[in-house]
């Protein structure tokens, strides 16, 4: 990233993370030397919230994401990946700080069935609806919806029926009916089996090459590594590295590398190294009446 | 980790400058005028919601759809051998049956419609959580696809006062059926959207409400005629003035009575209507943005 970025540069944000955080509040069943009065510790038993806990599932970050950039999202398992691309398409609001976009970012991903008693068939109508989509759009991408979940006359059934794979699969093709400018993919797709990933891919790239703006999260580096301009490093809630692919899976390799060679104190090192080095972003609203230059 | 402690260390703090103006911010909710236009461009999805759900609504039965007439046929028997055959109660009460009846089918109406308008976040938490759509259609979704099944109701209802003696004329009074159930349907909907964000917040609420629909079935006359109330006239105040009673007193006179409503009753009921509507509507626009978040 260049020293400040110019304001002439003809690079259009797609997306702004202006600091934003998030932290969760949530039951444990984890006992503790509950503090405070007798009365507290009975209230607590009966309303069966032994403990709350406060999650900081995502620390204060900031970023800017641009028209063309292809980003990719990296982590370990409850790093905070999915909480930002679940800010960043609006499912849920930030604790503090703001996201802003140019046009709503749309998730691929995949989540139980949308209404269980209704069939696959009133699922993507009503999927569809939901996304705004007219009726005659929808009956012109019917086809193709239908086509892409490949579900054959299981189709017809109400969706509680349907195997996790199934449900995924519609989930995925009634999201996939529409050409986001800003687009979301998790990676978790992977899951589906061969025929099905074929048939995905094929469609996600079509989408990909279509978007202005596309976050993908994956465990796959070789993903990230073909697809991918930038890369995006976070670990338990940190942002950890935000630049070139290279550098990102070079350091990512060896920190995981050193974590299942069992040498903590060597990985500790490595996110360490990671913090200090960080560019930090900080997002600065441009001044009324100079509006033009960013437009340009 | 604070910005300072990292300059410190020797990384950069790069500043970007970036017009916001021309970006939204995610999931931000439009104005209040928006928010209505809004949600008359996803009136294809309302109504496809509703229609489905009423369709599939009894589909793990055998009798599937037949269910729609026969479960309001079977209460309606069910009333009239107990308290016609069995007990021959007519608590003073013209064509007691009729009247029963009544009062049981439409005040049902309103209270599946309100329990469901109120939990209408926690169990369509899926399909929040996988659009981004205006969530007040919803309710309206949930209302309409009660209204439907009710439509069913409302005939089984009718024909039930003209079979069972003693048996009704019908006068023109029988169409101000029409406006009642529509106002009716006004309140329910209402009523949906200004109990669902406290739902959403605390589910805790979703078993008063049921319990308060209860309490409230004696407080609209369903099974006893307002008389009853007469030793105490304060209680007898605020039942007049309660809109289901309301509703059923319309519904009463018209159909049973051949008399026509006073204006009152239907200023009372519109203006409860109306202004549940208006109030409900504000406060689920305002909490807007909170509902897609997981418990």
């Amino acid at each position: 990233m260049a020293e400040t970025t110019d304001l002439l540069l003809p690079q259009t944000p797609a997306v702004v993370i202006d600091r934003a955080s998030m932290t969760y509040t949530v039951n444990s069943d984890e006992k503790r030397s509950s503090p405070g009065s007798a009365l507290g510790r009975v209230m607590r038993k009966i309303s069966g919230r032994e403990s709350t806990v406060k999650i900081n599932a995502l620390k204060e970050l900031s970023l800017v994401a641009y028209q063309g950039e292809a980003i990719g999202v990296i982590g370990l398992n409850g790093s905070g990946k999915s909480t930002l691309m679940n800010l960043i398409c609006g499912k849920i609001q930030p604790t503090t700080g703001a996201i802003y976009a140019s046009s709503t970012p749309i998730m691929l991903g995949v989540s139980a069935a949308l209404v269980p008693d209704l069939s696959g068939a009133h699922n993507v109508i009503l999927g569809c609806l939901a996304m705004g989509l007219t009726k005659a759009q929808i009956a012109d991408r019917h086809e193709a919806i239908m086509e892409l979940a490949g579900l054959g006359s299981s189709i017809n059934l109400p969706m509680r029926s349907y195997s996790a794979g199934m449900a995924s699969r519609l989930r995925f093709a009634i999201a996939a009916a529409i050409d986001p400018e800003i687009l979301i993919i998790d990676e978790a797709l992977n899951t589906g089996d061969d025929e099905f990933r074929g048939r995905t891919k094929q469609r996600m790239d079509q989408l990909r090459e279509q978007a202005g703006c596309v976050f993908l999260v994956s465990h796959s580096l070789k993903t990230i590594q073909d697809l991918c301009t930038r890369v995006i490093w976070i670990d338990k809630g940190d942002l950890l590295f935000d630049g070139d692919t290279e550098t990102a899976l070079g350091w990512y390799r060896k920190y995981t590398k050193e974590l299942a060679g069992g040498d903590r104190f060597a990985a500790a090192k490595i996110r360490r190294r990671m913090q200090n080095t960080l560019d930090t972003v900080s997002i600065e609203p441009l001044q009324p009446g100079r509006r033009r230059s960013v437009r340009a | 980790m604070s910005q300072e402690t990292k300059i410190e260390m020797g990384a950069k703090n790069v500043p970007v400058r970036v017009d916001l103006r021309v970006l939204a911010r995610v999931g931000a909710k439009p104005g209040l005028i928006d928010y209505l236009i809004s949600l008359w461009n996803y009136r294809h999805f309302m109504v496809y919601d509703a229609r489905a759900r009423v369709q599939s609504g009894n589909k793990r039965d055998r009798l599937g759809s037949a269910w729609l007439l026969l479960d309001p046929l079977l209460n309606g028997i069910g009333y009239f051998l107990i308290f016609g055959l069995l007990l021959g109660a007519s608590r003073g009460v013209e064509n007691f049956i009729g009247f029963l009846i009544l009062g049981v089918f439409l005040f049902q109406m309103s209270s599946r419609a309100v329990v469901s308008g109120a939990r209408v976040i926690p169990s369509n938490r899926n399909v929040i959580q996988a659009f981004n759509f205006p969530r007040a259609t919803l309710t309206v979704a949930v209302n309409i696809r009660e209204l439907l099944a009710n439509i069913p109701v409302i005939i089984m209802m009718l024909l039930m006062i003209l079979v069972i003696a003693p048996a009704e004329e019908i006068t023109w009074r029988w169409l101000l059926l029409g406006p009642a159930v529509g106002l009716q349907f006004i309140f329910n909907l209402g009523a949906g959207l200004l109990l669902a964000p406290l739902v959403a917040k605390i589910n805790d609420v979703v078993h008063v409400v049921s319990f308060a629909m209860r309490f409230w079935m004696f407080a609209s006359c369903v099974m006893f005629p307002i008389d009853r109330y007469n030793s105490v006239p304060v209680i007898k105040a605020i039942v007049e003035a309660n809109p289901l009673y309301l509703v059923l007193d319309i519904v009463r006179s018209s159909v049973l009575y051949a008399q026509t409503p006073g204006w009152q009753s239907w200023a009372g009921l519109a203006a409860w209507a109306l202004g549940t509507l208006m109030v409900g509507m504000l406060i689920f626009w305002k909490g807007e943005e909170s509902y897609g978040r997981d418990d």
